[in-house]
């Protein structure tokens, strides 16, 4: 028997404030599928995933119908291709990627991850031929997503693979110019990343994992924004240590639903329960904003001062409710700012309360990072690199993941407007300061080697 | 032993407990299972006792009334019947229902009956009707057992159209979305 404030305060939070399940993720493991004839590699993936995957968008719905909380997202991870598929050349990763994208629409799943590799350290010839197929890979494409890791706390930075991806990510774009460089929406390059993250685009299975495993992200930024709406209008006086506290009951609920649902989902699948990441994922629509939480704890925008250690607070409070909820917690957990994703930060962005520096600053303390941001088309590889590799330093020197998602626009120019589409977005082109077009810095290549306080053992 | 049920009612004061049971005592009579509730000034309880073969119906309601009635509460009891398995062993799942919207008469009538038309069990009602057209002084919360082979979506579409009629917003939500947010 519940108190009627109990049963209220959750159908207020069903009921109005955008509370679902992001992405229920299944993670496949493609390692024994090797083979070294790329047709026959084909045949077995395409069999594997269907195979797994062919009752995970019914089952998604049957759960949420139950619960009232929908699924919203479906989506399947699988292991590095580049080490399933190491024999293979650029070319027949292109095919592979085709292959990919074929058996995630057989699945009705809107994204598939895990065209993916792990450089930190050095590039062998399977990661080299992936990574070159990437520009047309993810052009040829819709649903395949993609993503490096060139850099890690143990490993150091792999300035090679660094300015190997400014390159890769300005063909990306080139072949995508029509599309306002869609390509590199589904690209991200990582410095420490989670083997088990449900979210799109960075989603892979990591070598550490079974066979299948069902990983789940919860999001909730507009519950969240509604808790502390309401706490705040009933008591103006609120201090921070007080709005912490609301913002860690909140994602505790909300977590602990994500979990309820993930497990449910996994049990009729037959599948092992993975982790819940805990994070908050905007969605480009008024009241999914993570950038509207920033205005409900009391700045005019996200971008001004005192957003850096409103996103610290934020990201701490749902980590700390969230953690406690969930039996598993893993992938990125923290607050994403994605900007074109995300209609609050996109409007920051356009009245010129946020720049890409600001944003830098932010990712220190939350997950992600530069994420969805839009840049002139003409950013040379080299800078683009450069903002890469600023952005792994972060990653390295504070043990946390770190990623970027840069979209060089082809023929526009910062102030000018990007559309990406969908749950993608739109945004304005964001000015690269201070950029001379080379870096000499950079192109001495070569490895970056790990911080000292990676020596722990 | 048989069993009894033995429902008390009255306005509420301290003491009622402690005089039902005081008799219940003196009579040699064990308590099972006790539920008590107050609504507005009003007390309600039920007891369920084991009563020794050799004390009557109504000499167990003579002791009982005559203690009671001077405080101004009415007792009923009855002989416990054995339960008839084939009633409480549907297979069944937990749901909460609430709605929320203007008060008038028979909307917990209307709600209930296209309940009892889809054979779905109350378990537990709250309802506060305070009069006006504000939602949040009109609430309705039942805790129910849903039959796993009952029509789900025809359960869900009547309910629907039946809190459109009435002006109701109405949630139909399972019960462990309650106790997952709600307990540790």
């Amino acid at each position: 028997m519940f108190s009627d404030r109990e049963i209220l305060s959750v159908v207020e939070m069903l009921k109005n404030e955008n509370l679902d399940v992001r992405t229920v993720t299944l993670g496949l493991n493609l390692l024994d599928c090797a083979s070294d004839d790329v047709g026959r590699f084909r045949d077995n993936i395409y069999a594997r995933i269907t195979g797994a995957a062919k009752n995970l968008v019914k089952i998604c719905d049957e759960v949420g119908d139950k619960y009232g909380i929908p699924v919203v997202n479906k989506r399947i991870s699988v292991s590095p291709i580049a080490v399933a598929g190491a024999p293979f050349n650029a070319r027949q990763m292109v095919k592979v990627a085709e292959t990919l994208n074929e058996a995630a629409g057989a699945a009705c799943v809107d994204f598939i991850g895990g065209f993916s590799a792990l450089v930190e350290k050095g590039i062998a010839r399977g990661d080299r031929a992936l990574i070159e197929a990437m520009p047309e890979a993810l052009t040829g494409t819709q649903r395949v997503c993609a993503s490096v890791n060139v850099a890690s706390t143990r490993a150091g930075i792999n300035i090679d693979a660094v300015l190997l991806m400014g390159k890769t990510i300005k063909e990306a774009a080139r072949l995508t110019a029509d599309r306002d460089g869609l390509a590199c929406a589904k690209l991200c390059v990582f410095a420490n990343i989670p083997q088990d993250i449900p979210f799109m685009a960075g989603a892979y299975l990591g070598i550490g994992e079974a066979d299948a495993v069902i990983n789940v992200g919860v999001s909730g930024p507009g519950v969240v924004k509604k808790a502390i709406d309401r706490a705040v209008a009933s008591n103006p006086d609120l201090n921070l240590g007080q709005i912490s506290e609301i913002i860690k009951h909140t994602a505790y609920k909300v977590t602990r639903i994500g979990e309820l649902i993930g497990r449910e989902v996994a049990q009729r699948l037959g599948i092992k329960f993975g982790v819940v990441d805990l994070s908050l994922a905007p969605t480009p629509n008024v009241g999914d904003s993570v950038g509207e939480i920033f205005q409900s704890l009391g700045l005019a925008s996200i971008g001004v001062p005192g957003s850096t250690v409103a996103l610290a607070l934020l990201n701490d409070a749902v980590k700390k409710g969230g953690a406690f909820a969930s039996s598993k917690v893993g992938g990125l957990s923290g607050a994403f700012i994605p900007v074109s994703e995300d209609l609050n930060i996109s409007q920051a962005a356009a009245q010129g309360h946020l720049s890409i520096e600001k944003l830098e600053a932010m990712t220190c303390v939350c997950s992600v990072g530069l994420d969805m941001v839009a840049i002139p088309g003409d950013t040379s590889e080299e800078t683009l690199a450069a903002i890469i590799a600023d952005e792994m330093a972060i990653g390295v020197i504070n043990k946390k993941t770190t990623a970027t998602r840069l979209i060089p626009v082809p023929g526009k120019k910062a102030g000018d407007h990007a559309f990406f589409g969908g749950l993608l977005g739109e945004s304005i082109i964001m000015p690269v300061n201070n950029a001379t077009g080379e870096n000499r810095f950079l192109r001495r290549g070569g490895l970056i080697p790990s911080p000292i306080h990676s020596l722990v053992n | 032993m048989k069993k009894m049920i033995i429902s008390v009612l009255g306005q509420d004061r301290p003491g009622i407990i402690a005089a039902v049971t005081h008799i219940l005592f003196e009579q040699d009579c064990n308590i099972e299972n006790v539920s008590q509730t107050i609504l507005q000034n009003e007390f309600s309880g039920i007891f369920i006792v084991s009563v020794p073969e050799a004390l009557s119906e109504r000499d167990l309601h003579r002791h009982l009334d005559a203690g009671l009635s001077p405080m101004g509460l009415h007792v009923y009891e009855k002989g416990l019947s054995e339960i008839n398995g084939s009633q409480t062993a549907v297979e069944s799942e937990p749901f909460v229902v609430v709605t929320k919207g203007p008060d008038r008469k028979g909307l917990v009538a209307s709600i209930t009956a296209i309940m009892a038309a889809h054979r779905v069990n109350v378990t537990n009602l709250q309802a506060v009707f305070k009069g006006g057209d504000d939602p949040n002084a009109n609430i309705m919360i039942y805790e129910v057992d849903i039959p796993s082979d009952a029509n789900h979506q025809a359960l869900r579409r009547d309910l629907r159209e039946k809190a459109m009629a009435l002006s109701l917003d109405i949630s139909i939500q399972h019960k462990l979305i309650f106790e997952a947010i709600n307990r540790v």
